[in-house]
């Protein structure tokens, strides 16, 4: 191992460093010369075994006694360069962000689960309106959304697909009850950090890209299911839940956020 | 043509031998790194020019640049290229030699002649596997070598052999590389400086040397059972005599989706170093920076039979398989998240390192969704062998490793020479750069989509798939001009370049407290940490860190 010794003499530090040695390169060509011979001529790949025997040989004399270090004397630093013109502003006690987790104050995670919970009401309620006024009927939009992972249901005739099935109910719910509070929980740690309020990124950014990239990719993930779904009301959904999700968010009390290390927060 | 008097030409060659002496007999980690540095640069060169004649070849249907035989040479080179000579041994070796000992605050790495062996191993496996072309042509098998088509019967000839033995003779390399980082970083760091400490591109590199342990040989295993095949008539992967030639894709694979992020790990660690510097701003949470590094690295082993959907494996194994690379984009998105909440609120400049940090942050998080589309078994179906999963693992290998290295380079250049890079070139050379890549790589997509294969030579006009093949070509020649303008910058700015001081970037590592270049024992003293920015705490003794850790 590289020893990095340090010495004082005459008063000029000293360190111990290893020397220059061509054994390394000398086994490394040892070593592609024994595997070149393999598809050329063996005579290669004795030169290459002697060669890694005599490095190796060498190596470990060189490791094993004094002549593989020598010692260098320290040299005082030269005095620096001058710096570029252009450089990063220094960072000093006082700055923002200087140790402090910013932002200071957030709405609380509960507001985005909330928010999720409600706008997932809203959400439904938007969708079974769509059932109604398309004269599909109520279970329509619900068995719309089991279909991900009913495969059966994408095959139904659209007289099934608006009857009760109680499995895809029950299926239903539990994806829509899990997304729209998983996504609630985002918007409730995102929203707030955007620009110009969350209200506008939740109720019409968010939603716009979200229908976007779906339209975009359900032809390729499920080109059947693409077929049933009404783009229109799919994006007045999504819409109504992301709005919801930003006023709940936004209605809530901001609480500090935990610092590590404290750090004196203002009044 | 000038003529030098015989003493003052005996003199000067003198001083060159003696030059060229001192760097191929060297030790010194700096100075390999360097030598790492160098070599990759030219077998990226080599490996861009295979890309370019690829590109021109496809640039519009039934083209006559090149046949189907060298063009199966040029992609099975060019991947391997840029996988085993530049990509890794850039990131391990380069960065992860010339930073390592410097960021922790030691004088070598312990192990400074295996060091120098692994360099050269490195550089004459890559010379061993280009010789090929000297010897009867390169190979044309892919840079994965799927079986049975590397058996004897269907490759013929030594270039497959040469394929296999320059890649040993690497991985012994990489390999001993690999033990050498990690031991450099258990047992040399500067007093005080505990594991939790260090900066995360240490953190993150011994995470990545311990992928290189476990990763490689796995490979070296196929490889030798390989060799036997083709020398001594043995039948690992030959399906005729009882051999299997999935059992080849499974130790491939075993070690090729680590090997995914032995390679971008360290573009995580250039950043996490980018990031924080030039927002002015500790990084957030570094612990679970490091955490998810560590859960990346074990869930890596877990994936890899997600480029093996299509061979027809039971269901249950595809969910597995899919749902565990599914799991891998939890830590990953812990990063990237990290990365966005220490820029909120920085004071962020937009100098060129920063740059290329953001345009990774921002590629790689498109990369990083369409792997979650291939992860999705029936979507992979669909897209399999297509050039979708061409233009994602460039988009995730180019826009995640690419741009971070190149960060990486306009960060640590100055500390390396002792000059600066040139903002103006480094500006036009990141534009150039990401706007090609947008280009190059984003209708690649589209072509895959719409069914194009991979690994074609040429195709037939009226599918859809010419305006797309187009501008990929117009955008590969946009990178070339990119990185032209990358290295005239390296060599202007070498000899012209301003000085640079000893922290031109006002950092907190290690590395930032030596000179510009550092001597070769690294520090006048071995300096004492208490904290993870020990050159703030030096350069703020009113107010430092370790205070509040």
């Amino acid at each position: 191992m590289s020893s990095g010794g340090e010495h004082r003499a005459d008063d000029r530090e000293t360190i111990e460093l290893p020397n220059s040695t061509a054994y390394p390169l000398t086994l490394a060509l040892g070593v592609t010369l024994l595997a070149a011979g393999l598809v050329t001529e063996l005579v290669i790949s004795g030169v290459g075994l002697l060669l890694l025997v005599i490095a190796a040989v060498g190596w470990a004399r060189q490791v094993f006694t004094p002549a593989g270090e020598s010692v260098v004397q320290v040299e005082p630093a030269a005095p620096q360069a001058a710096r570029p013109k252009r450089r990063v502003e220094t960072l000093r006690p006082g700055l923002p962000g200087h140790r402090m987790r910013i932002p200071e104050k957030m709405h609380p995670y509960s507001a985005g689960a909330k928010g999720g919970l409600v706008g997932g009401v809203v959400m439904a309620g938007t969708a079974l309106l769509y059932g109604v006024l398309s004269g599909r009927g109520i279970w329509y939009p619900i068995n719309l959304l089991a279909a991900m992972v009913m495969p059966r249901l994408v095959d139904a005739s659209a007289a099934q697909m608006q009857l009760f099935h109680p499995a895809a109910l029950a299926i239903a719910t539990v994806i829509h009850g899990v997304s729209s509070l998983g996504v609630g929980l985002m918007f409730g740690v995102l929203l707030p950090t955007l620009p110009r309020g969350p209200v506008l990124w939740g109720g019409i950014i968010a939603p716009l890209l979200w229908t976007g990239g779906i339209h975009a990719f359900m032809g390729v993930l499920n080109p059947a299911l693409e077929r049933l779904v009404d783009w229109k009301w799919f994006l007045a959904s999504q819409i109504a839940y992301g709005l919801t999700v930003g006023i709940v968010v936004v209605r809530s009390e901001k609480v500090y956020v935990s610092q590590r290390p404290p750090v004196e927060l203002p009044e | 043509m000038t003529t030098l008097p015989i003493e003052a030409g005996l003199q000067q060659e003198r001083d060159i031998t003696s030059v060229l002496h001192g760097w191929v007999t060297t030790v010194d980690h700096k100075r390999i790194g360097i030598l790492y540095m160098l070599a990759t640069l030219l077998f990226f060169g080599v490996g861009g020019i295979e890309a370019l004649v690829m590109r021109w070849q496809l640039a519009k249907p039934q083209a006559g640049v090149v046949g189907p035989d060298a063009f199966n040479q040029l992609f099975t080179m060019h991947g391997t290229t840029m996988i085993f000579f530049v990509v890794m041994p850039m990131v391990l070796g380069a960065f992860g030699n010339y930073l390592i000992p410097l960021m922790i605050g030691a004088r070598d790495m312990a192990f400074p002649r295996l060091n120098a062996m692994s360099f050269w191993l490195f550089l004459f496996g890559g010379l061993l596997t280009y010789f090929s072309f000297i010897a009867g042509g390169a190979p044309s098998i892919g840079w994965f070598a799927y079986a049975p088509l590397t058996e004897y019967a269907f490759s013929r000839g030594t270039s497959t052999d040469y394929w296999i033995l320059g890649l040993l003779v690497a991985g012994i390399g990489t390999v001993a590389g690999a033990i050498n980082l990690v031991t450099t970083i258990l047992t040399m760091r500067a007093p005080g400086m505990k594991l939790s400490m260090v900066p995360l591109f240490v953190w993150i590199m011994l995470i990545d040397a311990f992928l290189v342990v476990f990763a490689l040989p796995p490979l070296t295993a196929a490889q030798i059972m390989l060799l036997l095949d083709r020398m001594l008539g043995a039948h690992f992967f030959d399906t005729n005599a009882g051999g299997s030639a999935l059992l080849w894709q499974h130790l491939f694979w075993f070690f090729g989706h680590p090997e995914v992020y032995i390679m971008v790990l360290p573009a995580f660690g250039i950043i996490s170093e980018l990031v924080p510097v030039f927002s002015r701003k500790v990084i957030f949470g570094y612990e679970s920076v490091a955490l998810a590094t560590l859960a990346i690295g074990f869930i890596s082993f877990g994936v890899w039979a997600h480029h093996m959907f299509a061979v027809g494996m039971s269901s249950t194994l595809d969910s597995i398989f899919a749902g565990v690379s599914l799991l891998i984009a939890v830590p990953t998105g812990i990063k990237i998240f990290n990365w966005v909440a220490t820029l909120y609120g920085g004071r962020i400049r937009l100098a060129t390192p920063m740059l290329f940090a953001l345009g990774f942050l921002a590629m790689f998080v498109i990369g990083g969704l369409t792997g979650i589309m291939l992860a999705c078994v029936p979507f992979d179906w669909q897209v399999t062998d297509s050039y979708f999963v061409v233009g994602h693992f460039h988009w995730v290998a180019f826009g995640g490793i690419v741009l971070a290295v190149m960060g990486g380079v306009y960060y640590w250049f100055p500390k390396a020479t002792g000059r600066m890079l040139s903002e103006r070139m480094g500006r036009w050379h990141f534009w150039l750069l990401f706007i090609g890549f947008l280009l190059t790589f984003g209708p690649m997509h589209a072509a895959g989509l719409l069914g194009m294969p991979r690994r074609v030579y040429t195709y037939l006009p009226g599918r859809g798939w010419e305006i797309w093949n187009l501008l990929s070509t117009i955008g590969a020649f946009v990178l070339g001009v990119g990185f032209a303008i990358f290295f005239v910058n390296l060599f202007v700015s070498l000899a012209r370049g301003a000085p640079a001081g000893d922290d031109p970037w006002d950092a907190w590592t290690l590395e930032w407290a030596t000179t510009s270049p550092p001597p070769a024992y690294n520090f006048e003293k071995i300096p004492v940490v208490r904290s993870r920015r020990p050159l703030w705490d030096l350069k703020h003794p009113d107010d430092p860190d370790w205070k509040h850790e």
